[in-house]
This record gives C-alpha cells, sequence and structure tokens, in this order.
C-alpha cells in the first residue's frame, strides 16, 4: 500500500535538490556575478576614485565626472562612435535584408551560396583588419589598383580624417551583413505562404507587398538585428586598433579604444573607469529605446 | 530563364564579394618578397614563396598558434561544461531563489565586455593573475549566461517524462543529465560550441591586456603588434592573418550546414 512519504523526508528531498542545484550553479555564479555583475558595481565605484598607477586610491566624489562634461576628448570620441554606429547599423541591416530576401527562394546551389555569405562573421576581427588594411593600400592595394584599371586615382582610404571612417565601418558591415542575413531569412521562412498569396490576388505589386506584409511581419527580427548591432557596433575595438589605431588624428577614436588607451597607456584607472560607465550608460539608453519604440507598434506571431 | 540568370548573377557577384578578401590573403602570404611589388594584387605570384611563413615562424608564430589553440579548448570546454550544469539546474530543479538568479544571469547579458574590462584586471592584479594561463582564461571560461540560456530553453523543451523514467531506476541527477539529457541535446551542444570556439579564438582585448610576456601571447595579439613591430611587411602580415583565418574556416567547411542552421535558432527565443 502506498502512504505520502512523512513530511521530513519530502523536506529533507527539497533541501538536498536546492544543495545539488547551487552545487551544480556554483562555478558559473562565479562567472556571471563574479567576473560580469560585479565588475559593473566596481567600475561605478572606481569612477569615484583618482586612481593612477602606482598612487593610491583617493576617493574623489564626482570630480571625474565633472572633467567628463568638460573634456572635449571624451564628446569626440562618443561623437566619433555615434557615427560609426550610425554607418554601421542601418549599413548592415539594410544589406542583410536585400541579401535575406536574395536567397530566400527555391534554387540549385542555394545552400551553398547561403553558407559563403555568412563566412566572413567567423573571421578573427584583428586579421581581417589587416587584410582590409591591404586592400585599402594607397599605392599597391587591391582597391586602388582595381580603381586605376579604371583610370581613377584612389585616395589613401585609411590616412584621411574623412575617409577613414567610412573605410572601417565598411568592414564591418562586410563582415556581418551575411550572418544577420540569417536571422531575416529565418524571419522570412516564419511568414506564411498564405499571406503572400493573399497579397498577390489583391493585386499588390512585389514591393507594395513587401512594404505592407513582410516588413511589418519582420519586426521582431528587425529588433533583434538592430539590438545586437547597435550594441556591437558601440564596442568596436579590434579592427579599429590594427586599421587606424583611432587615427588619423583621433578620427576613428572611438570609445572604446579611448577607454583602452586612458586605462592601459596612460594607467589612468579611475578616469578610464568613468568613461566605461558613461558608455554603458549609451549603450543602455540606445537599447531600452529601441525596446520601447518597438513594443508600442503592434508585433504578430504566427509561430 | 532572363530571370533565373538574375538572382544568381547578384549571388555570384555577392558571394564573391564575400570571398575575395580571403583570396587575396591567400595569393599575397605565398609571394616572395620580390613578386609582392611587380604583380597586381589579384594575381598569384610564380613560383609560390613560403619565405613569408619562414619569417613568421622564425619570430615565434608557432608558439602563439600552439598557445590559441589551447586557450580556445581549454576556455570553451570550461564554458560549455558549466553553462549544461547551470542550464540543467535551472530548467529541471526547483529551489529558492532560482527565478531570481536566472533573471541576474539574464540582464548581465546587456553589460559590454569592454565596461568589466578594468576592474577585471584590477581583481585579476590582486589575485596575482596578471600575465598568467589562469588570469587569461578564468573570467570567461566558467559560462557564458548567452549558453546558459539557450541550453536551459532547449531543456525545457525535453519531456521530462524520460528523466523521471531514469531516475527511478535509481539513476542520480548527474548520470540523468550524462545519459538522458545529453544525447537528446546534441544539436544544441554544436550549436553552443561554435559560437564559443568562435568567439574564444577571435578573442583580442582582453588577451591584450592581461597578457604582456611572450610566451603567452595568443594568435590575435601577435599578428596585431606583429604588424607595428616590422612594418608594413604585408606578406608576412597576411601568412599571420591566413594562419588565423584558416581554422575557423576549414570548421565551418566541415560543420556549414549545421552552422548555418543553428545561427538563425539562436536569433529567436
Amino acid at each position: 500500500m502506498l502512504r505520502p512519504a512523512p513530511r521530513r523526508t519530502r523536506r529533507v528531498g527539497h533541501a538536498r535538490q536546492t544543495l545539488a542545484a547551487y552545487a551544480l550553479l556554483a562555478p558559473s555564479m562565479v562567472g556571471v556575478i563574479g567576473f560580469l555583475l560585479a565588475p559593473v558595481v566596481i567600475v561605478m565605484v572606481l569612477s569615484l576614485f583618482d586612481w593612477k598607477l602606482l598612487s593610491t586610491p583617493e576617493f574623489i566624489g564626482l570630480a571625474n565626472y565633472h572633467k567628463l562634461f568638460t573634456d572635449g576628448d571624451v564628446w569626440h570620441s562618443l561623437l566619433v562612435t555615434l557615427y560609426y554606429v550610425l554607418i554601421c547599423v542601418p549599413g548592415t541591416t539594410i544589406l542583410s535584408l536585400l541579401l535575406a530576401l536574395l536567397v530566400d527562394r527555391k534554387l540549385r546551389w542555394m545552400k551553398y551560396f547561403r553558407a559563403l555569405l555568412v563566412i566572413p562573421w567567423m573571421a578573427t576581427p584583428v586579421a581581417l583588419g589587416l587584410v582590409w588594411t591591404w586592400i585599402f593600400d594607397p599605392g599597391r592595394g587591391a582597391l586602388n589598383q582595381f580603381l586605376g584599371v579604371f583610370g581613377i586615382d584612389g585616395p589613401a582610404w585609411l590616412s584621411s580624417p574623412v575617409l577613414a571612417m567610412p573605410s572601417v565601418a565598411a568592414v564591418h558591415i562586410w563582415q556581418f551583413a551575411g550572418y544577420n542575413m540569417l536571422f531575416f531569412l529565418a524571419g522570412l521562412q516564419n511568414i506564411p505562404p498564405s499571406l503572400r498569396e493573399a497579397s498577390s490576388l489583391d493585386g499588390a505589386s512585389p514591393i507594395g507587398h513587401f512594404f505592407s506584409i513582410t516588413l511589418p511581419l519582420l519586426r521582431p527580427t528587425m529588433l533583434f538585428v538592430l539590438i545586437t548591432n547597435v550594441i556591437g557596433s558601440f564596442q568596436a575595438f579590434d579592427t579599429i586598433f590594427v586599421m587606424t589605431e583611432g587615427g588619423p588624428g583621433d578620427s576613428t577614436e572611438v570609445a572604446t579604444y579611448l577607454i583602452y588607451d586612458e586605462a592601459f597607456r596612460k594607467f589612468d584607472f579611475g578616469y578610464a573607469s568613468t568613461i566605461s560607465v558613461l558608455l554603458f550608460a549609451v549603450v543602455l539608453i540606445a537599447t531600452i529605446s529601441q525596446f520601447v519604440y518597438f513594443e508600442r507598434r503592434t508585433t504578430y506571431d504566427f509561430s | 530563364m532572363r530571370l533565373r540568370i538574375l538572382p544568381y548573377g547578384v549571388l555570384v557577384a555577392g558571394c564573391v564579394f564575400a570571398i575575395f578578401p580571403y583570396f587575396l590573403t591567400v595569393l599575397t602570404a605565398f609571394k616572395g618578397p620580390g613578386q609582392l611589388s611587380q604583380t597586381l594584387p589579384w594575381e598569384p605570384g610564380l613560383p609560390p614563396s613560403v619565405a613569408a611563413f619562414d619569417r613568421l615562424f622564425a619570430s615565434g608564430f608557432g608558439g602563439y598558434l600552439v598557445n590559441t589553440v589551447l586557450v580556445t579548448a581549454g576556455i570553451t570546454a570550461g564554458q560549455v561544461v558549466f553553462a549544461v550544469l547551470a542550464a540543467y539546474s535551472f530548467a529541471r530543479l526547483s529551489f529558492p531563489g532560482r527565478d531570481a538568479l536566472f533573471w541576474v544571469y539574464l540582464s548581465t547579458l546587456m553589460v559590454p565586455p569592454v565596461v568589466t574590462m578594468i576592474p577585471l584586471y584590477l581583481m585579476m592584479q590582486k589575485l596575482g593573475l596578471v600575465d598568467t594561463w589562469a588570469g587569461l582564461m578564468l573570467p570567461t571560461m566558467l559560462g557564458t549566461p548567452y549558453a546558459i540560456f539557450l541550453l536551459r530553453q532547449f531543456f525545457r523543451s525535453i519531456p521530462a517524462d524520460l528523466e523521471d523514467a531514469a531516475r527511478i531506476d535509481g539513476a542520480g541527477r548527474v548520470r540523468t543529465l550524462v545519459s538522458i539529457v545529453l544525447p537528446l541535446s546534441k544539436p544544441i551542444l554544436v550549436t553552443v560550441t561554435t559560437l564559443a570556439v568562435v568567439a574564444n579564438w577571435n578573442s583580442f582585448l582582453w588577451p591584450l591586456i592581461i597578457t604582456s610576456s611572450e610566451d603567452k601571447r595568443l594568435l590575435s595579439v601577435g599578428i596585431a603588434l606583429f604588424k607595428s613591430e616590422i612594418g608594413v611587411d604585408y606578406n608576412a602580415v597576411m601568412a599571420g592573418s591566413l594562419i588565423a583565418l584558416v581554422p575557423l574556416l576549414v570548421l565551418f567547411v566541415v560543420f556549414q550546414r549545421f552552422i548555418v542552421r543553428s545561427v538563425a535558432v539562436t536569433g529567436l527565443k
């Protein structure tokens, strides 16, 4: 005959499960809380200190923030970062959406085409930056040699304060367009074919159909692609480090580069932390405002 | 017929554009020093020369390659194992604080790694781990919130009955996980592992900061510094880039169909 388990053992069983759960979670708790969450708190505390290499940290309240708001370099760097983001995000999003529309059809060898387009995503950014530096080389680089075939005298892409940033951003777009294409492709394939048929029966043109049916249905994908790209491009560092080192002048000195420079070349940990906090705030605001914008608009879920 | 040719033409053009930097890298890496100035970038240097690779390996690149393989393998193994343990706990066990803790994990997805860089460096300094293997690997090898999230979602989709049956037969938690749950989770495990390998192999900023001695240098740092040390020796720089690019390319070709499918999965909840 079955009897309900005595209360004590059940409680012991529950305690054992709790113990087991936390034992399984222990390593990742050190990683996530110790090495991701705690540093966020620490960086905020550090931003209130004057701490240079070998000096004793000294509490100075909001003095770093005061300096921050009057520091032309920081604001310039923030604008440069914003410029980079404003080229990369629309560029990557539009190109990847166009690619997705292109590969969303049943043609022979399509899976190989899709795979080839995704390959740049895996490339080591530092190596990629060097490859593109070589392509952009004003003298013997592939781009200017190619332009030379048409009699065009190509500019010095990376040493021009005007062209350096668009050139560096183009590498980002080149690297991530194919990768983001996959998300749009998945989004497109989630749209029921019946909707396509219905609107072509109504006599809608393909372009009208795209803007009135396809695009609104892609909103969840669009939100994902935009947010991940905004977060990613706000943190650009690797390609810029090898391609321009922030130059020429300070025309590509993005925020991450400035933080690296302040912390690990000038060893001003306190002030570099303050800039980190500012960057974090900007990324957070950019992310949340996209959520709010998309939340206000209706999305339809067909899955 | 015309309708068929147009998409193919655009596709081929797009793919050529995606691949040609790799193509140029291979061509440049195998040119001799004199050939670089005598040929156009898209022409092969004949006969091919491995002089650039000789120069690279003479300056310690073999060591960087070995370091990168070992560190990538070590961090990836840690990330996958600890993420599996955490994800299983979140998906299958009930314990006080579970939902709050999971929410904390998720919230760290929003933290840009750059922001944690300075505190992490100072923590490693306090622990005496600057310029050590432990300092290089520890901060990321204990599990990433993204992998934990993906695995948890997958584990929850596996019917609990399967595990209950094993547990009635007397299997413990860990044995159930290893013998029942993991074999059913192969697709998501490959996805998580691939994403981890790519991220760890390509990692640059943290290795740049935390290591300084040459015997602990990784490929990414090696090629970046190589450029500033030797100037514009494009033969050698491209040979170095090729060494960094090829392993992931091979990984991609082997798992190609799988990766394309699984990347798309990670974008959808």
